[in-house]
């Protein structure tokens, strides 16, 4: 068994698959399960394949793992171990927990690219139609030479990838739903969980300290959205809530940030005024209110509230700020000057960089708004006016037939240009549009456009250079041949059969001198 | 491209021009030929200061014996960056034109907190703090005693600058404040000083309005400045308050004490004084006597202790014998102070005039108006004679003694109020003595009557006949600019109803109401749905925005928005709003991503005035209700009256001006210039009312038809998404050309002068 070398991380007794018995096995890079008394796997799936994992809700009879596979297959574990069916459920849920984001990183990146590419370009997904699913080349070999082609400006995106920010809505995204029963319930996923952590680190440092030690991860986020720091408006509670250490650790935090000072001088509010007052001048009344003693615990409140909002907003825009933004900022005060005095317009050769569009849908651009007329609508007297003024201008008005050509030259023009006609001749092609019905048309496009591709990676093997490349050559040939067989050679007849005309001989011709020019090239090779 | 304005040659560092901005230069120019005062608005974003500035260059290159200096003031530092910035741009295509070496000098001039290069006094945060070290280092005794005293640690750059730079003109150049920086660290100079001294024949002067406004400052920085100079006031709208506030004082309890402490040490220091070196005092005794108030030699830098308005006359005057001798002066601001804090022991709230106010401490405590006169210049001289070494801690007392002067020397424009408590929280006593000035006219008057132009401009001034009158001046121009647009840009919006037809209003009676309040939620929740970029939300008082929010919150508005939008909300705090709005900043340099509602209030947004910032994501601004100031307030009360008896206006003409121009000023952001465009909602059905809408800028009244007045939010929207759509669109300069942006053989043709002429009206 193959599978004896790989690393078992857990194994599970009394799992039931099928309503058979058997063991769960995780390995390092996969997940396998086999039935009772059996030496083999008859389920086996990569992590890599998993999409994700669901589990049964807590107060259900049976206990049981689903594993739901990117192909849409999913399988079900049942867990019949009648003492510790929870916890085993729980072991294999929290180390899948942990294996499978590792792996659908790695995986998943690029079977998503190709779906993507596949589901933007529709002319590629014909061509995998024709040319992978009717087996004339496997995938492989169709991604090969496909995704080189792309590797130049995926890499350039890989290079700067832009590191995803976080909503700045997660929060209000979490609703809770009641269970009917005076309760709450809210769904967490990874994401929202990240989201949590980033924003706010304090909470992913309690986390750290006290799940799973302290409490589990359940627990944990019911305090979580239970306490004052969450719904920070409500009035604090007690010490015993474990996040009234967060709320004091972000205002530590934001303080650290306001005594650092503001490195940016142009929304430096403290240093924007020249020359202040001194204190007692002025008829501005002096703010003695802000002393907390005096105000009332509405107040207090409320700013707790714009305290929090400001803090969430400045904390997820930091999610995605560089810093090294922050820190040339500073040097870039100069150019802002510049910037804030500029006035482009005026400026004679505006040679303003632009930045060109880089559309990857371009349909969905060109459909956007429709600009909309202008808005001078003309006034009905206005409409009246010209109205009358046409009827005016046709009262008077004269046909100078003088200027006009005569008859005769005229309708020997019209007999040229009809059908027949001395400057009508050899148009006879076009009419295969109307001969032809659009199911064929269309096929015959997209066998134009397989053939175009299989021949593409048949000429992009020369010069043959490489034992490796001459195999594909061969492979090519052999490919070209198949397709010849499978996909022409029906069409062909399948044509001659309908329509007994030469209208398919053009195709057929580019066709047989391409496989010509093809003999050519191998035998002068060979 | 060379202008020919009326005659004058004037360089345009731009190869194309606004119409308005032609416009402007003409005005301009008629005002500076008649010697004259103006009163100019033009929109922000059109090229107001660059218009300026090479209009003003050019005539004084052309007629330099008649206007020899112009003097920029600004608000903020970063404004005084950007002229400065413009200036350099100005001047580098003069020189690129005539190929002359530049002989003008143009510097900036700030506080020592944004000038100085002493590594320890720079390196402090607060600019109080600077100047007080600063102080205590350059102070002229500190100075006399390193002389004898070598460890007396002392400013070894104003030392230098004192030795060599004074006599040594800075090279002609356009210096910015870092410029400045840089040129004193290279000679070891002290560039703030340098600076000052430098301003006298600099050509161009940029600094901010209280070096020319505020007396205390005034007096100090400004005082020898030539008076065939060119004022200019940019960014005008707010001057009337900064003049009152520099006029205004306000004493606590708390001040009161501290003056106590300051009065205490002045005796200790008197007494141990006259033990040791009698002598001394003795001198200072002669010297009152004689009525040399000040040997001017070191004056300047013992900024803090300047009086803060006299007369020219008291100078000439001796100090009166009752304050002359030292115990008899300190024992005489023992008696004021006295007085003052008998004054605050009262339940109930008093106003009184100046003169009844006189009455009262001669009737009380027998103070003549006379010494009280001299007080702030009996301390100075004082604090100088007992060598006080850190001025920041009498702090009290001069402003007490600021206080005193003050008094004794306006009979009118000044009022007196002193409330027990504040009115929010009658139960606690924190009596409050303002001495408040009402006649913003006082403060600005010796500048109008000094220096031969004063030019106030700013891009929302509107109604324009209102500041020549409660600034009491008579202006040769007044004139307001359109914005020519080839499209329009800005689309100015008022919606005074919910979708249930509730009306949308900030009044008093209402603004609590909770179906006000959710419409205003919608109305923010629906904008940031279509707004592609930032929206600026504006409250008219800080505690009305806390509620409001709050009441969002529970409702669940705040949480819809964030799906749109970010959400930042201004703070009391300045610190952590700088802090959040440089966040934003980099997140907007960072990714381009502008999702960002900014919600703030009206009033701190006008004290910071911080424009910049707001530029950037300004996509939308939305003004919900009418920011009214605080009507119940004493001291506005007073004002009011006072312009009524005084100037005849209107408490409520005023009222709504004051409002108006806010609102006119937030709205204003959200243009920046012509290519730009945004959104104006104005949400507040009052502000459908006509004597509202005709006070807003008449380059805003323009745009603001009868279709887009009284709308509901879905008519908001719906208008709004139509606009946003259309401005859209690629813009690009053929468009403009020869409507709102004109080449020099476009701006030569007949008809377009016509045209141009238009656009400029009284």
């Amino acid at each position: 068994m193959a599978s004896l070398s790989e690393e078992v991380l857990l194994v599970v007794k009394r799992v039931r698959q099928r309503k058979q018995d058997g063991t769960l096995y995780l390995m390092a890079e996969r997940i396998a399960w086999g039935p009772e008394g059996k030496d083999r796997f008859t389920v086996s799936h990569l992590y890599a394949d998993i999409r994700c994992q669901k589990i049964s809700p807590d107060g259900k009879a049976k206990i049981q793992l689903q594993l739901v596979l990117h192909t849409g297959e999913s399988t079900t574990f049942h867990f019949a171990n009648e003492s510790t069916a929870l916890k085993d459920r729980d072991a294999t849920k929290e180390l899948l927990q942990q294996l499978l984001p590792k792996f659908k990183k790695k995986a998943n990146k690029e079977l998503e690219e190709k779906n993507r590419m596949l589901q933007e370009d529709p002319v590629l997904f014909q061509l995998y139609k024709d040319l992978v699913v009717s087996q004339v080349i496997s995938a492989e070999e169709f991604w090969a030479n496909r995704l080189s082609l792309n590797s130049v400006e995926h890499s350039l995106s890989n290079n700067n990838k832009q590191e995803v920010g976080i909503s700045a809505a997660f929060l209000a995204d979490i609703r809770p739903q009641t269970d009917g029963c005076n309760g709450l319930r809210y769904n967490l996923t990874t994401d929202i969980i990240e989201s949590i952590f980033r924003t706010y680190p304090t909470v992913k440092q309690k986390y750290a300290e006290n799940v799973p030690h302290n409490m589990t991860e359940k627990e944990f986020w019911t305090r979580f959205f239970q306490s004052h720091y969450f719904h920070r408006d409500r009035i604090n509670t007690g010490l015993q809530d474990i996040f009234s250490e967060c709320a004091k650790e972000d205002e530590k935090g934001l303080k650290s940030m306001v005594t650092q000072g503001v490195k940016n001088p142009m929304v430096d509010l403290l240093s924007l005024e020249d020359k202040t007052l001194d204190e007692g001048y002025g008829t501005a009344t002096v703010p003695t209110t802000s002393n907390s003693s005096n105000k009332s615990l509405r107040e207090n409140s409320n700013s707790a509230i714009i305290k929090r909002f400001n803090h969430h907003s400045a904390m997820v825009s930091k999610a995605y700020t560089p810093l090294d933004i922050l820190t040339s900022l500073f040097v870039a005060f100069q150019v802002k000057l510049q910037e804030a005095i500029e006035y482009d317009d005026l400026q004679g050769d505006s040679g303003r960089k632009t930045i060109s569009l880089n559309l990857k849908k371009s349909d969905r651009y060109s459909h956007g708004p429709i600009p909309l007329q202008s808005q001078h609508y003309s006034t009905s007297q206005d409409i009246i006016n010209s109205i009358s003024i046409i009827q005016h201008e046709m009262r008077s008005y004269k046909p100078r037939l003088t200027q006009v050509m005569s008859s005769s030259a005229a309708s020997s023009a019209i007999t040229a240009l009809s059908p027949g006609g001395v400057l009508m001749q050899g148009g006879g092609q076009q009419t295969i549009n109307q001969l032809v019905p659009t199911d064929v048309q269309s096929e015959l496009k997209h066998l134009y456009t397989a053939a175009g591709e299989l021949l593409r990676h048949f000429w992009s093997c020369f010069p043959v250079s490489t034992p490796f490349l001459e195999e594909k050559v061969v492979k090519m040939k052999s490919n070209l041949e198949k397709f010849q067989v499978m996909k022409l050679r029906p069409f062909q007849e399948k044509i001659q059969r309908q329509y007994l005309s030469t209208s398919v001989r053009p195709q057929n011709i580019f066709w047989g001198g391409n496989a010509g020019i093809w003999q050519n090239g191998k035998c002068s090779k060979k | 491209m060379k202008l020919n304005i009326d005659g004058l040659l004037v360089c345009f560092p731009y190869d194309y021009i606004y119409p308005e901005q032609y416009s402007y230069m003409l005005e301009l120019k008629r005002t500076l030929d008649a010697k004259g005062h103006g009163v100019l608005e033009m929109p922000s974003g059109t090229g107001k200061t660059i218009s300026l500035l090479s209009l003003i260059v050019a005539y004084q290159k052309a007629y330099p014996l008649e206007v020899t200096k112009l003097i920029y003031c600004s608000r903020t530092v970063p404004e005084i960056e950007k002229v400065v910035e413009e200036l350099k741009k100005l001047m580098d295509y003069y020189t690129k034109q005539t190929e002359a070496k530049n002989d003008f000098l143009a510097l900036a001039l700030s506080s020592r907190k944004n000038l100085c290069i002493h590594p320890e006094v720079s390196s402090l945060r607060f600019g109080k703090e600077v100047d007080g070290k600063c102080h205590s280092l350059t102070a002229s005794y500190i100075r006399a005693q390193h002389h004898c005293n070598p460890s007396q640690p002392v400013c070894q750059f104003y030392e230098e600058f004192d030795a060599v730079g004074r006599q040594v003109l800075i090279p002609p150049g356009i210096y910015n404040l870092n410029d400045l920086k840089d040129f004193g660290r290279r000679k070891g100079w002290c560039p703030y000083f340098l600076a000052r001294s430098s301003i006298l024949h600099a050509n161009i002067v940029v600094y901010s309005y209280n070096y020319l406004l505020d007396p205390k400052i005034a007096d100090l920085v400004s005082k020898e400045l030539a008076k065939k100079s060119v004022v200019v006031f940019d960014e005008a709208h707010n001057i009337d308050n900064v003049c009152i506030d520099s006029m205004s004082v306000n004493i606590t309890r708390r001040t009161l004490d501290r003056c106590q402490t300051n009065v205490e040490t002045l005796q200790n220091t008197i007494s141990r004084i006259k033990e040791t070196d009698a002598a001394k005092l003795q001198e200072e005794y002669r010297r009152l006597v004689e009525g040399l108030t000040e040997a001017n030699v070191a004056r300047e830098t013992d900024m803090y202790l300047s009086n803060p308005v006299l007369p020219d006359e008291i100078l000439q005057e001796a100090v009166p014998g009752s304050i002359r001798t030292a115990e008899h002066f300190v024992g005489f601001m023992k008696r004021f102070l006295e007085y003052l804090k008998a004054r605050l022991r009262i339940h109930h709230v008093v106003q009184e005039s100046t003169p009844q106010f006189l009455k009262d401490i001669y009737e009380k405590v027998c103070i003549d108006r006379k010494p009280l006169r001299f007080c702030a210049e009996r301390l100075r001289s004082l604090l100088r004679t007992l060598e006080i070494a850190d001025i920041a801690d009498f702090s009290a007392i001069t402003l007490i003694s600021h206080f005193a002067t003050l008094v004794s020397t306006y009979n009118k424009g000044f009022t007196i109020i002193i409330e027990p408590f504040e009115d929010r929280t009658p139960t606690i006593a924190n009596p409050v003595l303002h001495f408040s000035c009402m006649d913003p006219s006082i403060a600005i008057k010796p500048v109008f009557g000094r220096f031969q132009s004063v030019i106030i401009t700013s891009g929302t001034l509107s109604p324009l006949d209102i500041y020549p009158r409660i600034l009491d001046f008579r202006p040769v121009t007044v004139a307001s600019f359109t914005m020519t647009l080839a499209r329009t840009c800005l689309c100015p919006l008022i919606v005074g109803r919910g979708n249930d037809q509730v009306a949308m209003t900030s009044k008093f009676e209402t603004r609590e109401d909770f179906a006000v309040i959710r419409n205003y939620g919608n109305l923010l929740l629906e904008m940031s749905a279509i707004v592609p970029d930032g929206i600026v939300a504006f409250f008219t008082s800080y505690i009305y925005m806390e509620n409001i929010v709050a009441s969002w919150y529970e409702q669940g508005i705040l949480e819809n928005i964030q799906r749109n939008k970010l959400i930042f909300i201004e703070t009391q705090d300045a610190a952590e709003t700088s802090m959040a709005l440089m966040l934003n900043k980099n997140k907007i340099s960072a990714n381009g991503v502008r999702n960002i509602i900014l919600i703030k209030c009206k009033r701190l947004f006008i004290s910071f005035s911080f424009q910049p910032p707001v530029h950037h994501y300004g996509r939308a601004v939305i003004v919900f209700g009418v920011p009214y100031v605080y009507t119940q307030s004493r001291i506005l009360k007073a004002r009011l009256e006072y312009l009524r008896d005084q100037f005849q206006i209107r408490e409520n003409d005023f009222l709504t001006f004051d409002a108006m121009r806010h609102a006119a000023q937030c709205v204003g952001r959200a243009i920046r210039g012509k290519t730009d465009y945004g959104l104006m909602i104005f949400a507040d059905k009052r502000y459908a009312r006509a004597d509202k809408r005709g006070k807003l800028p008449r380059w805003i009244q323009e745009h603001l038809t009868d279709g887009s007045l009284n709308l509901t939010i879905d008519e908001t929207v719906q208008l709004g998404k139509h606009f946003l759509r259309q401005m859209a669109q690629p813009f690009r300069q053929e468009d403009q050309l020869g409507l709102s942006l004109l080449t020099l053989e476009q701006l030569q043709s007949e008809d377009m002068l016509q045209k141009i002429a238009q656009i400029a009206q009284a």
